[in-house]
């Protein structure tokens, strides 16, 4: 279909929707109460209590703080509580900035530059979340033998096998959700550069 | 007359606009209509600071497109079949075979562009001059008539490559 022919579909579809007037008073002023924010809330309200889950085990991490009787443990005790506590703050600000937006003073040039950035950040974050979990998992698993059982988890023999298989299942979803990242992230600087004069 | 009859006048005026909009931007009949009531709650937000220095269908065109984008951003929507089950808006007595099929034909166009091409070609059907686009989009006058020109190459293209 040429631009001709689409103008003219067009135009026959305008004055076909012209005819069809719907909405009364009653239907529009009611859309107006609608929460239309409430959808995009549920993606808040998930990041929100998965926050309050990593704030608990930082908290859980600070009173058990003196079961680590090494400086080891106490270096992973800290970068557990530092992982735990600054990436979910750091995602819910990046998801609060996406959601102030201005989609009414703005052009539709400037709300996509804004929300391909703001994207980009929240998916940086997610990535760096993705790749240190690696790192965190063997933070937790030794401070976790440490605290509960006031062991080395490393030495006991009887781990590896479960461990090497969780590590697989790790790699193979940071993969799949890497490739994922740089798809979407990807195609917001397209769009970004095609946008900058 | 008040504000809130003001708007509502507004809305009646303008609501085929905002229909169509909503079908380029969606690919189903529930998607169209949650956009629709988006559009027009974030309309109804925007109105008090509506000064009229520039055209309503200008503001509409630049509240609803941006509502259309957010929206499109939020959901993180990634290509996939478009339905095109909420094109058909025709009662039974005045159904059209032939003319859905051009309308599918032509939203199934529509739909292959890219989020900010959907917007350039709809402003463009509406019949909108270079000019007004450039002041809903936020882009230079330049950047959308090279935007057009490569859109109706890309239509060209696939109709030779169809015939």
């Amino acid at each position: 279909m040429e631009l001709e022919e689409l103008q003219q579909v067009w135009a026959e579809l305008s004055q076909e929707v012209e005819q069809q007037k719907k909405l009364n008073h009653k239907i529009i002023m009611e859309m107006t109460q609608q929460k239309y924010q409430q959808k995009f809330d549920k993606i808040s309200r998930y990041e929100t209590a998965g926050s309050v889950v990593c704030i608990l085990a930082a908290v859980f991490v600070l009173f058990n703080f003196e079961k680590l009787d090494s400086l080891f443990y106490q270096l992973c005790g800290i970068v557990a509580i530092a992982f735990l506590v600054l990436l979910p703050i750091a995602v819910l600000r990046a998801l609060k900035k996406i959601r102030s937006i201005d989609l009414i003073n703005t052009t539709y040039k400037e709300t996509m530059i804004a929300y391909n950035k703001a994207k980009d950040r929240l998916l940086l974050l997610q990535r760096i979340g993705l790749f240190s979990s690696f790192i965190f998992f063997f933070i937790t698993l030794a401070l976790s033998g440490k605290i509960f059982n006031d062991k080395d988890i490393f030495q006991e023999t009887g781990i590896w096998f479960p461990v090497t298989v969780v590590l697989v299942g790790l790699g193979l979803f940071s993969w799949w959700g890497y490739r994922k990242y740089l798809s979407i992230t990807g195609s917001a600087k397209n769009l970004i550069e095609e946008l900058e004069p | 007359m008040t504000k809130e009859e003001a708007f509502v006048a507004i809305i009646q005026d303008h609501e085929g606009v905002i229909y169509k909009i909503t079908t380029v931007y969606t690919n189903s009949v529930s998607e169209q209509q949650d956009l629709y009531q988006d559009i027009v709650y974030q309309l109804w937000k925007a109105y008090d600071s509506f000064r009229g220095e520039s055209k309503v269908s200008t503001w509409m065109y630049r509240v609803a497109l941006n509502t259309a984008f957010s929206r499109l951003r939020k959901e993180n929507r990634r290509p996939r079949p478009v339905a095109l089950d909420h094109v058909n808006i025709w009662p039974a007595e005045t159904y059209d075979k032939e003319f859905e099929l051009r309308l599918r034909a032509m939203y199934e166009q529509i739909h292959q562009l890219n989020d900010l091409d959907k917007g350039l070609i709809l402003l463009l059907l509406e019949g909108k001059k270079y000019e007004e686009i450039a002041e809903i989009t936020g882009l230079s006058r330049s950047n959308v008539g090279t935007r057009i020109s490569r859109i109706k190459e890309r239509l060209r293209k696939k109709m030779t490559k169809k015939t």
